[in-house]
């Protein structure tokens, strides 16, 4: 197995063990694979399903389904822009456009060094903050056109 | 008048983030209490006080536990809804982030009144850091003793599990919840069976929000009439509102059950921002009907809310200023639901798809005469037809935006007219005719 690797696997068997059902396991899984290795290649899927004993069809239809799941790698930075009602009415139009012009990609792909991709979301559960963008863990509100050109400004020095 | 503060009483006291710190401010008192109570008496408690269900449908939590069948001896289990994804709604992702013993607190005690040996925390994917002070609590509860063989000496045993989604709004409806949980897409399930009856992995389920099982805890401990009387007539307790959008003050408010919508908004959330009036309210998340400005003495429980043809749903008040196109807001509502319908159902499938069609091009300037009847044909071809309500909650701002503004969307029509969700617009120079468009 080249993407689960000894340890991935003990972690693995503890996972699954929480649940009367093996397959219950798959989502939890999958994030971890994704976590180690960028993204989840049909190869990683297949791995999931021979450990889990269940069909790869089945961890392939869950991979298409959930929109954090992603077969081709993101960019180092992911841009996760939320455009959903709240947000919406702070003006999150503009911090959208912004990304745009400043990494000079569309919504859904990746600069061509690798560092940032961009994604426009629904509601971040951070309405109270909105213009909301997340970045990895990180959520950032308040967000105009000047702030989200210098928070990519700020990362891309990390 | 400053409210007294239960559930948000430890945000901003990041001690009490830890087992510790949490008992110190009186934490895991109401599960020693509850320990102490036959199982029966605890669900009575939460009848009589009126706890309803913060997820969105606001049914009394007591009568939902009361549906579960005798013991079998088999397993039963507690699914938490964590997946908050409602728009507008944020105060789930609080709670988890800011006072995880409570909501474990919570857990353990409708376990305990239940007979459930196992419960399964579902959280949103996105909540990274939700997720990590879950998991770090989870493992400080286990450490005391508050979970696992013996909670907190006695003879109970209860293991608490932490399942991350992965992105899917539709997660959040509690039989798409409950196939995620199980591996799968999620794809709400036909009703009947209830999941009282058979849920997860085909056994006897209750699902509760995480609001809801934070409430758990001061409802116990300062007894039902207590918290019955905090709020108003069925609606027991203290409710967090989650106030976004186009006013002075958004943020999270915790607040009495009785509260008005003005109150919310104009006094808690210090009315419209400087030079603006506020023109509606959307009072419960994206799919409750919209109110106008003069709809808002409106008391903020669920059943007055329902009598005004709103919902309280998840308490997500979102303000609405004079600078805003309701044609555009209209507009972006129905861009979500057409995104997040999981497909299975034709009529919302379908309906969703073409809703936010028909919208898009009136917001274009390209509307046509008859398009507004049109999306309302479209509304009731999908209403009460489909699994789950996801359809109904795509229907209702519809409705509700045509009924309470269709002068304004006529005259968007009419003028050809091309606005921005928030200020400019833009005529056609020469108002095009129905026919002329396509
Ligand atoms: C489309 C849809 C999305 C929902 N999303 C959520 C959600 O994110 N969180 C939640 O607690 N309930 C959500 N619900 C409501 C749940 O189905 C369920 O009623 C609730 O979790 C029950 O808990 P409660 O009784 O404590 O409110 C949603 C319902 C629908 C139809
Ligand atoms: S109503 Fe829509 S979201 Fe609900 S099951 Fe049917 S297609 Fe899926
Ligand atoms: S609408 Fe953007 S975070 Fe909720």
């Amino acid at each position: 197995m080249s993407y689960v690797s000894p340890e991935m696997r003990a972690k693995f068997d503890e996972i699954t063990g929480r649940y009367p059902r093996r397959q219950a396991a798959v989502i939890p899984l999958l994030h971890l694979v994704q976590e180690a290795h960028g993204s989840l290649p049909a190869e990683a899927q297949r791995e999931v399903a021979e450990y889990l004993g269940i069909p790869a069809v089945k961890v392939q239809e869950v991979v298409s389904f959930y929109s954090m799941f992603t077969e081709k790698p993101r960019g180092r930075h992911h841009l996760m822009v939320c455009r959903t009602l709240s947000c919406a009415l702070g003006g999150c139009q503009e911090v959208s456009a912004t990304v745009e012009r400043v990494l000079g990609i569309r919504h859904g792909q990746v600069t061509a060094d690798g560092m940032f991709s961009v994604e426009e979301v629904e509601c971040l559960a951070a309405c109270d903050m909105g213009p909301v963008m997340q970045v990895g863990d990180t959520l950032h509100g308040h967000l105009d056109a000047g702030k989200t050109e210098a928070l990519i400004e700020e990362l891309k020095k990390r | 008048m400053e409210t007294p503060r239960y559930l948000t009483r430890n945000f901003g006291n990041p001690g009490a983030l830890a087992h510790e710190g949490y008992v110190k401010s009186g934490g895991y008192q109401a599960l020693k209490k509850a320990l102490g109570m036959k199982p029966a008496d605890i669900i009575e408690e939460v009848k009589k006080g009126n706890l309803r269900g913060r997820g969105g449908a606001g049914f009394a939590a007591g009568v939902k536990w009361g549906f579960l069948p005798k013991d079998d001896g088999g397993p039963r289990y507690l699914a938490v809804n964590a997946d908050e994804g409602e728009p507008g709604t944020f105060k789930d992702r609080a709670l988890l982030e800011q006072d995880p013993h409570q909501l474990i607190e919570g857990i353990a005690i409708t376990c305990f009144a239940n007979g459930v040996h196992a419960a399964y925390v579902y959280v949103r994917g996105e909540f990274h850091k939700g997720r990590r002070t879950l998991e770090e609590a989870l493992r400080q509860a286990y450490q005391a003793g508050v979970l696992g063989k013996k909670v907190m000496g006695s003879d109970f045993s209860l293991d608490v599990h932490l399942h991350p989604g992965a992105g899917a709004y539709i997660c959040g409806e509690e039989t798409a919840l409950l196939e995620s949980l199980e591996g799968k897409k999620g794809f709400p399930r036909l009703k009947p069976p209830f999941p009282a009856v058979k849920g997860l992995f085909g056994r006897p389920t209750i699902i509760n929000n995480v609001e809801t099982l934070s409430c758990v805890p001061h409802l116990i401990s300062m007894g039902a009439e207590a918290w019955a009387a905090l709020g108003c007539e069925k609606n027991g307790g203290t409710k967090l509102y989650c106030l976004s959008g186009q006013v002075r003050k958004p943020g999270l408010y915790e607040l009495p059950h009785s509260t008005t919508l003005r109150q919310l908004v104009f006094e808690h959330g210090g009315g419209p921002r400087p030079g603006r009036s506020i023109k509606a309210v959307i009072p419960g998340g994206s799919s409750s009907p919209v109110l106008t400005e003069k709809e808002m003495d409106v008391r903020m429980d669920f059943d007055s809310l329902g009598k005004a043809g709103s919902m309280l749903g998840s308490a997500a008040t979102m303000a609405i200023d004079d600078s805003t196109s309701m044609v555009r807001l209209l507009q972006n509502v129905s861009r979500f639901y057409a995104h997040e319908s999981c497909g299975q159902c034709t009529p919302c499938r379908e309906g969703t798809h073409w809703m936010h069609k028909i919208i898009d091009r009136i917001a274009e300037g390209r509307g046509q005469a008859d398009d507004l009847d049109r999306l309302l044909d479209i509304c009731d071809n999908m209403a009460g037809k489909t699994i789950c309500v996801l359809a109904d909650a795509a229907v209702f701002p519809v409705q509700s935006f045509l009924r309470k503004f269709r002068a304004e969307f006529e005259e968007y029509i009419r003028k050809g007219r091309k606005m921005s969700l928030v200020g400019w617009t833009e005529e056609m120079p020469e108002a095009p005719t129905a026919a002329g468009i396509h």
